[in-house]
């Protein structure tokens, strides 16, 4: 491993000092389930690690306040997907949570950390596109709040400015009642990196969310608007066109080993189709 | 029978320590002022070295030594257990991604891993063979220096051996039914979970080495000749492996890591990575083509096998993969004729060697799926078709080795009981039965020491190397059996050849058979001890007494071990020494050099469910039955042929390397190469075995626990096709491969305007034509 300089702040104002001294020759540590493994494997050599654990405003915690879910960059995959309010309103994210590496993974693993390193594959992605989250980051500005539809570029970039660092992600409690549900598709059963991952949210008033991912440089989320979708006794015909109108920001890598464009494609609709259904369902049972 | 003894299923001894991280594996061993070695690799497969810069690496602080060809002494030793073409450190050329240019021992990991990246080395990179196709073309660059195969027919090309096996004339043989297919099984790697770990120390005027080997003994021999030493300076210290599976068979870094203790005055210490460990042990991967005769009622005319087998860079052991891998590729079927055409063929890829099966499961799955197909062409039961040929206990079903050695049938039956074989299935499920046979120990030979000491405890020294497969257990308990002696008054003493005595290898599932016999032999001559000593004590002739499993049978009373041990040995103690040897001898002018000792025979039987939506195969019963002769731990088989079972389902559904256009693995490492998780598991999975006494071994045992590994592959194949007429003759049986297979089945029926067609079997002609010159 290459050597480089070790700072474990006390506050959130020191690291963005930290980050305003070091710029991209600093990178953060949380769980370190991404970092530690690209430290290791040489891709990244950064002159210093900015270690947030120990960050007072930075303790992971999932709170609800005015009308929002919040919860915080450090908080790890095991606690989302246990936690009760999240399951009562964000099912689907914590399922997607829950099946993030492996056990001692979603241990360390936290969400900051998964929508920062910006995987096509992130498993918590899609949800939170689908339920509408919120990213809060602070930077020498002060505070800011970014839709997450506007957050991710691609792989490893997002639109965080330099010297910015995510504190918060946010989901707004729903207004509507909603069927959610994250599904996913890997080479095996045991852990392993999605290579589709995928939301489906439909809600009271007939709008139909698809959010997906590892198809493409960054999530995508598309929206049916049109009732439809969510609407079992529509036409067939109809139903599929417009089921097929929200993959067309799908574009998979070539180059990918995990899996050919094509069957990514294709699992995208199977994939796609089957969760429509369990929304659906959801929805009905809610 | 007794709690402890043979018969029982006590539980592995050392279990505990290894799940609990107390086992020391050789990583965990320190060694003062042990320097850390990193090996210096090129980022291509092929190239010629043009000039190796060390001064860099040199300058780094902490660095005590940088080695490359031209400081080894010259010529750089070759080594191989088969052929010695390997040599310690490449030499003006590299032959496959990984292959060690240079090594850098340091003080600290960081060091040598910083010096190992300063190494500059100017080199061009060379066409390279990483496929049959490339590697047989006429016009392929040589692996092999030809010069290196002087008087050798085939040296100008990448075939290093061909291997025939055959007996009457397939020619002549007339068949209702021939079917013929092409099947491919992949690049695999073993995955021990305990990395390979080399370290060597200057020992007065010797050295000792340890190593996560599994022949310590050949590694002894190996490291004599490279290092001109008797094999009494050469002290080979093989702590039990954390999985070896044929991975750790053979010296691999051993003889570079000497060297440089050597060089260095002090110990030195190499633990490959997962991704060196990619780099360094595979199995050989393989393509073989089927010719399968029948008659109208399901027996077989005749068989005709050839299979090309994919080695790396260097032969290892993998040539002889290739010949005992391919001998019974007939399986355990009377075949009135056969011809047998194995090639071993060179490659610019990490070098193939030993894994569970040991060549035997690429054949496996090729024949036995073509059988299948010929059984439902025929319309025969599969199952029914095979039992109809398969042979009888002492049949010789390979003409010129041991007959048939169990009731083979009894297992067969067994497992197609315990899967429900004929019952009804839901739709989407499908059931699939194969049977698996290999060939095992050609030759062998194992001493034991074994000490029973005053107080009637027991020292056991055996020299086989307990991977995992419990041989310290089953060790245990034949002493335990034989001396009386509870199980925890047994210790076991393995990988030191500075104290054990001599075992040939760990391999061929053999070690129950030949050191267990070994262990018996010692044992029994304790016990003939004891009667000599019962005698004198009660003054009669030894004639009328009997030792028998830990009992002294006077003509009026029985006594105990000890009864007899406490006051045989007197007031100065001392102890009782055995020793036992099981040797079998070479074969001059069998195909193998040997017959088989035994036969390793299992019947796979499963139940898959087919997602036609994403073609995933769910495994929902996976039933392994092996014939075992006797289980002298029963829970021990029973995990052992789990573990093959599932390693199995590796290769089956998941396991294949992938390469780049310059011969690099792209999925180095667990990120990409994925084995099955406890997830990826059967939904039930039944381990049983059939025990009829008849085996080789101490109380009738057979070698087992590669069986289960054999014929995972065909059965899953049948049972995907059960589940949807789909013929797959590609492993693995990934999601997307079933998918694309699907696909390509429902547009074929679209075109067929709306019929649904049945997955056509070609059928040829019964020609019996010359065998394909690939």
């Amino acid at each position: 491993m290459h050597t480089f300089a070790y700072e474990r702040p006390a506050t959130l104002p020191e690291v963005v000092a930290l980050l305003g001294r070091h710029g991209t020759d600093a990178r953060l540590l949380a769980g370190g389930t991404d970092l530690i493994i690209r430290l290791r494997d040489g891709t990244l050599h950064p002159g210093v690690v900015i270690d947030l654990k120990r960050v007072a405003e930075l303790c992971p915690a999932i709170r609800e306040e005015d009308g929002r879910l919040a919860i915080g960059a450090t908080t790890v995959m095991t606690d989302i997907a246990a936690d009760p309010r999240v399951r009562r309103d964000f099912m689907a994210l914590a399922e997607a949570a829950a099946v993030v590496g492996s056990v001692q993974i979603r241990n360390r693993a936290t969400l900051g950390g998964n929508i920062c390193n910006a995987s096509p594959a992130a498993d918590t992605a899609p949800p939170l596109l689908v339920y509408g989250a919120e990213v809060v980051a602070a930077g020498p500005g002060g505070s800011r709040r970014i839709p997450i539809a506007d957050f991710f570029v691609r792989s490893g970039q997002t639109t965080l400015e330099p010297g910015e660092l995510v504190t918060a992600i946010e989901l707004p409690l729903p207004r509507r009642r909603m069927g959610a549900v994250h599904v996913r598709r890997s080479r095996r059963r045991g852990h392993d990196l999605a290579s589709v991952t995928l939301c489906c949210g439909v809600d009271e008033a007939g709008w139909t969310r698809l959010a997906y991912g590892s198809v493409g440089p960054r999530p995508v989320l598309a929206v049916d608007e049109s009732g439809m979708l969510a609407d079992p006794d529509a036409p067939e015909a109809a139903r599929a066109e417009i089921l097929e109108r929200l993959f067309t920001d799908a574009s998979p890598s070539p180059r990918s080993m995990r899996a050919s464009p094509a069957y990514r494609l294709a699992m995208l609709r199977t994939l796609g189709a089957r969760a429509l259904r369990t929304a659906i369902q959801r929805l009905a049972e809610e | 029978m007794r709690a402890t003894g043979v018969g029982a299923s006590i539980q592995r001894g050392g279990g505990y320590g290894r799940v609990t991280g107390q086992q020391q594996y050789v990583a965990d061993i320190r060694l003062q002022d042990a320097l850390q070695v990193k090996l210096v690799t090129l980022d291509c497969a092929r190239a010629r070295i043009i000039a190796i810069d060390t001064d860099a690496a040199r300058q780094v602080p902490g660095v005590r030594l940088v080695v490359s060809a031209a400081d080894l002494p010259q010529p750089v030793a070759r080594f191989g257990p088969q052929f010695e073409d390997r040599p310690i450190l490449a030499v003006g050329e590299t032959k496959y991604h990984g292959e060690p240019v240079a090594a850098v021992a340091a003080e600290t990991k960081d060091a040598a891993e910083e010096a190992a990246r300063l190494v500059r080395i100017e080199y061009e990179e060379l066409p390279a063979v990483f496929s049959l196709e490339a590697a047989l073309d006429p016009a392929a660059p040589l692996v092999q220096d030809p010069a290196l195969r002087p008087g050798d027919p085939l040296a100008g090309t990448n075939v290093l051996r061909e291997h025939r096996v055959g007996w009457e004339e397939i020619e002549a043989a007339r068949a209702d039914l021939v079917v013929e297919h092409t099947y491919e099984f992949p690049m695999v790697t073993h995955f021990a979970i305990e990395p390979h770990a080399f370290m060597a120390a200057p020992d007065g005027d010797g050295i000792a080495v340890w190593s996560s080997i599994q022949h310590p003994n050949w590694l002894q021999k190996v490291l004599a000749k490279i290092l001109g030493l008797p094999l009494s300076k050469i002290r080979v210290h093989a702590p039990d492996p954390g999985g070896g599976f044929g991975g750790k068979q053979h010296a691999k870094l051993e003889p570079l890591v000497a060297l440089m203790a050597l060089r260095a005055g002090q110990p030195v210490r190499l633990v490959l990575t997962l991704e060196e460990t990619f780099q360094a042990v595979r199995r050989t991967a393989a393509r073989v083509r089927v010719r399968t005769g029948f008659h109208r009622d399901g027996t077989f005319a005749f068989q005709d096998v050839a299979a090309d087998y994919l080695l790396g860079a260097y032969a290892d052991i993998a040539d002889r993969v290739v010949s005992k891998g391919s001998y019974p590729a007939c399986g355990p079927y009377r075949v009135p004729a056969a011809r047998i055409l194995a090639r071993s063929v060179l490659s610019h890829t990490t070098p193939s060697t030993a894994f569970r099966g040991f060549g035997n499961p690429q054949v496996n799955w090729a024949v036995e799926s073509n059988i299948d197909e010929g059984a439902r062409a025929l319309g025969i039961d599969p199952l029914e078709l095979r039992l109809q040929n398969l042979a009888r206990r002492g049949e010789a079903f390979i003409p010129f080795d041991t007959p048939a050695d169990g009731q083979w049938e009894q297992t067969a039956r067994r497992a197609a009981r315990l899967i429900g074989w004929g019952t009804p299935l839901p739709p989407g499920r499908g059931r699939g039965i194969a049977l698996g046979i290999k060939s095992g120990p050609t030759t062998g030979l194992s001493y034991s020491t074994v000490r029973l000491l005053a107080d009637g405890s027991v020292i056991v020294y055996a020299g086989t190397s307990d991977m995992g497969q419990g041989a310290r257990t089953i060790f245990a308990q034949i002493a335990a059996e034989e001396l009386g002696a509870p199980l925890d008054w047994i210790t076991v003493v393995m990988g030191d050849t500075a104290v054990v005595p001599y075992d040939q290898q760990t391999s061929a599932s053999r070690s129950t058979v030949l050191m267990g016999n070994a262990v018996l032999r010692a044992c029994r001559e304790i016990q003939s001890q004891l009667r000599a000593m019962a005698a004198r004590l009660h003054g009669m002739d030894a004639s009328l007494i009997a030792v028998d499993r830990g009992v002294v049978r006077l003509p009026d009373r029985e006594l105990s071990t000890l009864d007899v041990l406490k006051p045989g040995l007197g007031r100065l103690g001392g102890e009782l020494i055995g020793n036992g040897e099981m040797r079998k001898d070479e074969e001059p002018g069998h195909p193998l050099g040997g017959s088989a000792a035994f036969f390793e025979f299992n019947c796979t039987a499963v139940e898959v469910e087919v997602d036609e939506g994403t073609g995933d195969v769910l495994l929902v019963r996976h039933v392994t039955v092996s014939d075992v002769g006797k289980a002298i731990n029963p829970l021990q088989v029973r995990a052992q042929d789990e573990g093959a079972a599932i390693q199995g389902l590796g290769h089956t559904l998941m396991e294949h390397y992938i390469f780049d256009e310059a011969g690099r693995i792209r999925n180095l490492g667990a990120i990409d190469y994925r084995i099955p998780t406890s997830m990826d598991l059967p939904l039930e999975l039944v381990s049983d075995a059939v025990e009829n006494a008849d085996g080789p071994g101490p109380y009738g045992a057979k070698g087992m626990s590669e069986g289960a590994l054999l014929c995972v592959a065909p059965a899953v194949a049948a049972a995907v096709r059960d589940a949807t007429g789909l013929v797959i003759r590609d492993l693995p049986l990934s999601p997307e491969r079933v998918w694309r297979a699907l696909r390509e089945r429902d547009a074929a029926a679209a075109a067929v305007t709306g019929a649904v067609q049945p997955a056509s079997v070609p059928v040829a002609a019964a020609t019996g034509g010359a065998p394909s010159g690939r």
